[in-house]
């Protein structure tokens, strides 16, 4: 079994219940596995101390965590009123045509993952694209070619 | 227990009723209470405290803000002015809107669903809905229906997300097994990945859903609610006897139902409870008495001619005859067959099911006494739920409650708590008199003891009831009558019928008794007799019959076989009850034992003789066999349940794991003497170190002392 | 600008640095109020009258006074951040949490050493990754410095992506590690919170404000500001202006001042037609309504509120149906699914104002959709469903012959030219689970 159960423990002894490690565990279980599988849930589950139930039920309640397999890299582009209004809409759109798929799709080769998200907190720096869960701020549509190379090239 | 104080009253008005209650009483009771409903579906006080989720209890409250407020969230305080839809046009607005929103995306195909004609929503809808519809968009559309386990449907488009099933599992049961997934409107209620919902109480989802939504896969499309019958009895596969209700239609038991008594059961079920009534229709049930002919053969007699074999059989063993009992018997029907062999046979020698003490007596609770209690301390290492299934529920709500639950004797704290109280799950033998014994010794307000059978306790005191005289042991055996299915398929039993030179079994199976008997006679259901069982608790309970059987019950065909012998035994059980009554249970009439049996008053003194409980501790790991709630005659003979058997698991403590570095789900290899049997490790934070667990089917030949090894 | 509290220094100095912050006088609010006793640092806050930055505006001294004394209840007490800032408009704690770190983990041990708290959790939102770095490495600076943390164990814990998760109930309990579902009040988390003990749940900006307050005194600080409103509030403007971000101001200043003085004025000198005040969930302002106070009283006077500040400026090319569907996927997104009015209503919301926007819709499904708001509104168990209602039924309200034209027309009059046309959201791609399949 993988280093997640030790590391789980420790993060249960951070709180005074361990239920509150549960989203930290799910967290971790992600990172090491890209998305929350079943197998990364029952992991997480036997870690816990509790049900893998118990653990989709939570995980599938949250944006951030992923039940079906992802990219290697996460393009969010936020689409709520403050980013739609300086053009958001136009920069999911320039992503698309880049990466040649349709928002919530991952480019065929498994690199990239696109998606619209709800407001990212960072409505005066719009438009806001979390790139790999780091924002890029007043992106508009011309950096978009720039920053799918970036991806590509990090790869 | 303390004497509970003259609880504080508080005085309220609901649509200009004034009611008293007292303080604490939730709105929805306090409404009740004057006569007035507050509509609710997520409400349910049994599932924890309240979540205020459907919004259907809507009403104008004063004092507070201006607008609706979720009655069932509150509690009725003094002074309180409180307005249903009755009386408040905002209350039935708010009523009606969320009527409105619930129906928007319901299928509102009620002719062809099971909960028709006895669904709250459509109920609800009638009284406080809106009269059409104004959703012209198209619903929401999940695949449907599925079953979430062979025993129960989902039919996602009817749920109305009142999480009452959900929060069964998560806060009664523990299972966490049923769980809502996703958020918003894409909420659907879900097992992992679809695998079952497998978990030994997961039949009360069905009871518990407002809606069509959880229905039974073994009454879906069975019966419309006109055509069916209740009746009211008591499940008679476990010492707990939970009151249910058996639906019946056209002389068929149909469903299980709870009958809600607060003291036994709280209104839960085990799957077992639920679902095993399909053994009534076992394609080896027995229907006529069956002859042995020839070495091997049977040969289907009629009842007269094997009364008289049974005569015979009866005149030849000359008094040295051994009564092999079940424990599923009724008293009735236990006091019949002691009566006929003990006083006309002078016959007393019996393999009884297990001694249940009389000085338990003295340290009688109901089983609701659990979650008042300071601590309780459950001993003899065998699983709870396995035996007495209800009792682990209670268990985990006393849990909950702050009750300090125990799993092994610390007698400090036992002294030091105010209400303690002991429960024995473990080998039988002396074990009922020593936990009274302990308990009186330690001050403990109660002690149960949790039997392996359902009636062990009845069938005891019926036993012994019609004594008058100490048994000898017949050497040899010159017959051996086997009373039920569980003693058909006790080893032990098995064992001594090799020995005896004739055997007379009573069987509802071919497969248990055919091979090894000389005659059997077909038996009965403890949902195809009258009588009376008595329960872990020492509560005498009424079973009444919900179908007619289909050969003579055991009282019938007893009380004709004793006449052939001079004793006199009726063949009603009401007047076979008061016969032993009068001896074993004080003198109960059977008229007061009534639908909700009430507890008997503590009696009897505590018994003096204490032997040590706790089996010393071995070198190694001390196993611990059991008897899996889902196994047995009838369990077998219901496929629906057989998902249900254990997994080939092996419990241990967290510690004992910690120590060998055995994580959940590890193959882990169990060996002792040279034998050794490898399964998955369960944690189970509720065992006590130096104990593993093993069902016994999975258990194979390890010897009592094991060591595990991954 | 003239009185920075919370931003304050952070323009000339790195204020994320320990040394930094201290060499500005960092840390000494802490070391005066862990002079005074806990019930004198709640009276200083009764005295500033602040109140809190989160969006319900309750007063933050009065809050803590509901907290039991350790001999009422013996369960330890716990403080929670709310660091959860997701609504649409809002990115001032972002900013708070990113520059002036140490002024607001000094706000957390103050208000700690008030409520008689030992553990401090803050819940950040999970897409805050920039802030999280920089408290990690505020919170490793403070690490050897028992002087400052005086036995406080301070958790960082992550979200992972839900607006409800803000509603404190919902905080609560994605913090035990369960789906983050409101829950019923009473009980209050004051008596009943974090593992059924006695919680204190304020917002990132309001403990901000707490080290400012324990320097000047409350007194001082309540001179600041318009009546119930008192003090400097950190507003967030966005949208079509020309200088949008984080503005720290003195409350009471005009809408009017937020948008064409500290916002510079409208993109591209159009007109402006509509400006949402305090966050996604308030009520919209018409282009004719800015000259007014941005304090509680003045609003509410208005219908409308600060909420958590964000102030959305919109330019009058924007459609108003366009602004109803994102504003109302948003909620049906968001919706957590557990009180019926919400989880239905805000899907219908949606449904109908799509009709509209096509041109499909007949007259009286205008009436339906604010009849379904007004059947949500007040019904629900948190206010998210009810600000969801309140909000879109305000754009009709407000807008009403801009939806009738919809209608009129058959169709959209802005269509594409609207910066709101076709916009996709992410409920529109919310799928079913998996199809089921027959177990075993
Ligand atoms: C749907 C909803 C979302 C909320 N989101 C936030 C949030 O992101 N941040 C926040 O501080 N308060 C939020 N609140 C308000 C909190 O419930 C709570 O009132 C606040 O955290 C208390 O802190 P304060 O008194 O310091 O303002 C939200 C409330 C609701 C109903
Ligand atoms: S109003 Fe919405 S978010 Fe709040 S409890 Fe109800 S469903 Fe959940
Ligand atoms: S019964 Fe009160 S909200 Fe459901």
């Amino acid at each position: 079994m993988s280093e997640l159960y030790g590391e789980v423990q420790k993060l249960k002894e951070r709180y005074p219940d361990w239920h509150s490690a549960t989203l930290p565990a799910l967290q971790l279980a992600q990172e090491k596995h890209g998305h929350l599988s079943p197998e990364a849930l029952r992991e997480c589950a036997d870690a816990l101390g509790t049900t893998p139930a118990v653990c989709k039920a939570v995980a599938s309640f949250y944006d951030l965590l992923h039940l079906a397999p992802v990219g290697r890299h996460m393009v969010e582009v936020c689409t709520n009123v403050s980013c739609a209004l300086v053009g958001a809409q136009q920069v999911l759109e320039a992503f698309e045509g880049e990466l040649g798929i349709s928002a919530g799709e991952t480019t065929p080769d498994g690199t990239v993952t696109l998606r619209p998200i709800e407001c990212l907190g960072g409505c005066g720096w719009a438009t806001i694209v979390s790139v790999d869960h780091h924002y890029r701020t007043h992106v508009k549509p011309d950096d978009v070619a720039g920053i799918v190379q970036e991806l590509r090239d990090g790869d | 227990m303390g004497p509970m104080s003259a609880p504080e009253l508080v005085k309220l008005t609901i649509d200009g009723v004034a009611v008293e209650v007292p303080r604490g009483t939730g709105l929805v009771e306090a409404a009740l209470a004057a006569g007035i409903e507050i509509p609710v579906f997520c409400y349910e006080p049994r599932l924890g405290p309240p979540v205020g989720a459907c919004r259907m209890c809507l009403c104008m409250i004063e004092p507070g803000p201006p607008k609706p407020q979720a009655a069932c969230t509150l509690q009725a305080l003094d002074g309180m002015f409180v307005r249903t839809a009755l009386t408040s046009e905002m209350a039935a607005e708010a009523q009606n809107a969320t009527l409105e929103f619930i129906l928007v995306n319901h299928p509102l195909d009620c002719p062809v669903c099971d909960k028709g004609g006895e669904c709250p929503l459509q109920d609800l809808t009638f009284r406080y809905g809106p009269g059409n519809t104004r959703m012209t968009f198209p619903k929401r559309t999940f695949d449907k229906p599925i079953p979430i386990s062979p025993l129960i449907a989902l039919d996602r488009e009817r749920c109305i997300l009142c999480y009452r099933c959900t929060r069964f599992s998560e806060l009664v049961a523990e299972d966490g097994q049923l769980v809502a997934v996703n958020r918003g409107s894409q909420t659907q209620i879900a097992t992992f990945e679809d695998e079952p919902y497998r978990a030994p109480f997961s039949g009360n989802v069905i009871e518990l859903c407002p809606v069509g939504a959880l229905t039974s896969t073994t009454y879906r499309f069975d019966a419309r609610p006109w055509e069916i019958q209740d009746v009211p009895t008591i499940c008679g596969l476990c010492p707990v006897g939970c009151n249910v209700n058996a639906t019946t239609r056209e002389g068929k038991v149909k469903r299980i139902l709870s009958r809600n008594h607060y003291d036994v059961d709280q209104g839960w079920l085990c799957d077992k409870g639920r679902f095993a009534y399909r053994h009534l229709e076992a394609d080896d049930r027995l229907r006529d008495p069956l002859l042995r002919v020839r070495r091997r053969g049977f040969e289907e007699v009629s009842w007269e001619r094997a009364l008289d074999e049974a005569e015979r059989l009866l005149r030849d063993a000359g008094g040295r005859i051994v009564t092999a009992l079940s424990g599923s018997e009724t008293v009735e029907q236990a006091y019949a067959l002691a009566k006929l062999l003990r006083q006309g046979l002078g016959a007393h020698t019996a393999v009884l099911p297990e001694e249940v003490s009389d000085a338990l007596d003295s340290h009688r609770l109901p089983l609701s006494a659990l979650v008042r209690a300071d601590m309780i301390a459950v001993l003899g290492d065998a699983p709870v739920v396995e035996r007495a299934p209800i009792v682990e529920l209670w268990l985990k709500q006393a849990k909950r409650n702050g009750t300090r639950v125990l799993y092994e004797l610390d007698e400090d704290a036992v002294r030091d708590a105010d209400n303690a109280i002991l429960i024995w799950s473990g080998p039988g033998g002396h074990a009922g008199a020593t936990v009274a014994a302990l308990a009186h010794r330690l001050g403990a307000a109660g002690a149960f003891y949790l039997p392996e059978t359902a009636n062990a306790r009845g069938v005891c005191d019926a036993w012994a009831a019609a004594a008058d005289a100490e048994p000898t042991n017949p050497d040899p055996v010159g017959l051996l009558i086997v009373s039920g299915d569980e003693a058909a398929a006790n080893p032990v039993v098995r064992a001594l019928a090799e020995q005896a030179e004739r055997v007379l079994v009573i069987s509802m199976f071919h497969g248990l008794a055919a091979g090894w008997a000389d005659l059997v006679l077909p038996g009965t259901s403890y949902l195809e007799r009258d009588g009376t069982y008595v329960n872990l608790e020492g509560r005498v309970q009424r079973l009444r019959r919900a179908v007619i059987p289909p050969a003579p019950d055991e009282l019938a065909w007893i009380a004709r076989l004793a006449e052939r012998f001079g004793v006199t035994i009726s063949p009603y059980p009401p007047t076979v009850f008061e016969e032993v009554s009068g001896i074993a249970f004080g003198g109960i009439p059977f008229g007061e034992v009534g639908e909700r049996a009430a507890l008997p008053r503590t009696t009897g003194t505590p018994a003096a003789v204490e032997t040590t409980p706790e089996p010393t501790r071995p070198e190694g790991l001390r196993l611990v066999r059991y008897r899996p709630l889902f196994s047995g005659p009838a369990v077998e003979r219901t496929p629906e349940l057989s998902f249900q058997r254990p997994h080939a698991e092996v419990e241990l403590s967290e510690q004992d794991a910690r120590t060998r570095d055995i994580r959940p789900g590890d193959e882990v290899t169990v060996s002792s003497n040279g034998t050794s049997v490898t399964l998955r490790a369960r944690l189970n934070r509720d065992l006590r170190p130096g104990v593993v667990r093993i069902a016994d089917q999975h258990a194979g030949d390890l010897q009592p002392t094991v060591e595990l090894a991954t | 600008m003239a009185t920075e509290l919370v931003l304050g220094g952070a323009a000339e100095r790195d204020l994320t640095k320990l040394a930094e912050y201290e060499a500005g006088g960092g840390y000494g609010a802490l070391a005066r109020a862990r002079a005074m006793t806990p019930q004198a640092v709640i009276d200083e806050l009764v005295a500033s009258e602040l109140r809190g930055r989160g969006g319900a505006f309750f007063p933050t001294g009065r809050k803590w006074t509901f907290i039991p004394k350790p001999d009422q209840n013996p369960n330890p007490h716990y403080l929670v951040v709310n660091a959860d800032e997701s609504e649409p408009g809002s990115f001032k704690d972002n900013e708070i949490m990113a520059r002036v770190p140490h002024r607001f983990i000094e706000g957390c041990l103050i208000t700690a050493h008030a409520v008689e708290s030992a553990h401090v959790f803050i819940y950040i939102r999970g897409e805050y990754t920039g802030p999280y770095e920089v408290l990690i490495a505020a919170l490793d600076e403070l690490g050897s410095r028992e002087d400052i943390l005086g036995g406080v164990a301070i958790v960082v814990h992550r979200g992972a992506g839900a607006y409800i998760c803000g509603e404190e109930t919902a905080l609560l309990e994605s913090l035990e590690g369960k789906r983050g579902q409101p829950r019923t009040k009473p009980p209050y988390p004051a008596i009943q919170g974090l593992y059924a003990s006695p919680t204190v749940v304020n917002n990132v900006e309001t403990m901000a404000t707490v080290p400012p307050i324990i320097e000047l005194g409350g007194a001082e600080y309540a001179k600041l500001g318009v009546p119930d409103s008192r003090g400097t509030r950190v507003v967030s403007i966005s949208g079509h202006v020309e200088h949008p971000g984080n503005y720290e101001i003195e409350n009471g200043t005009s809408v009017r001042e937020l948008v064409y003085g500290l916002g510079g004025g409208i993109t591209g000198g159009r007109g402006l037609k509509a400006v949402i005040p305090g966050g996604s969930s308030t009520v919209i302002l018409r282009y004719d309504e800015i000259d007014v106070g941005y304090d509680f009283n003045s609003l509410l006077a208005l219908k409308t509120a600060m909420g958590s500040a964000g102030v959305v400026v919109l330019d009058d090319r924007c459609c108003m149906v366009q602004l109803g569907i994102r504003i109302s996927e948003f909620y049906e997104h968001e919706s957590c699914g557990k009180c019926t009015p919400c989880r239905e209503g805000t899907r219908w919301m949606t449904q109908i104002l799509r009709r509209l926007e096509a041109g499909d819709a007949e007259q009286h499904e205008l009436d339906l959709l604010l009849d379904v708001c007004d059947r949500i509104n007040g019904k629900c168990l948190c206010p998210l469903g009810e600000t969801a209602a309140i909000a879109v039924a305000s754009y009709v309200d407000k807008f009403r012959s801009e939806f009738q034209a919809h209608i009129d027309e058959a169709g959209c009059p802005f269509g594409d030219s609207s910066p709101l046309h076709n916009v996709l959201a992410p409920v529109a791609l919310h799928t079913h689970s998996p199809v089921a399949t027959v177990p075993a």
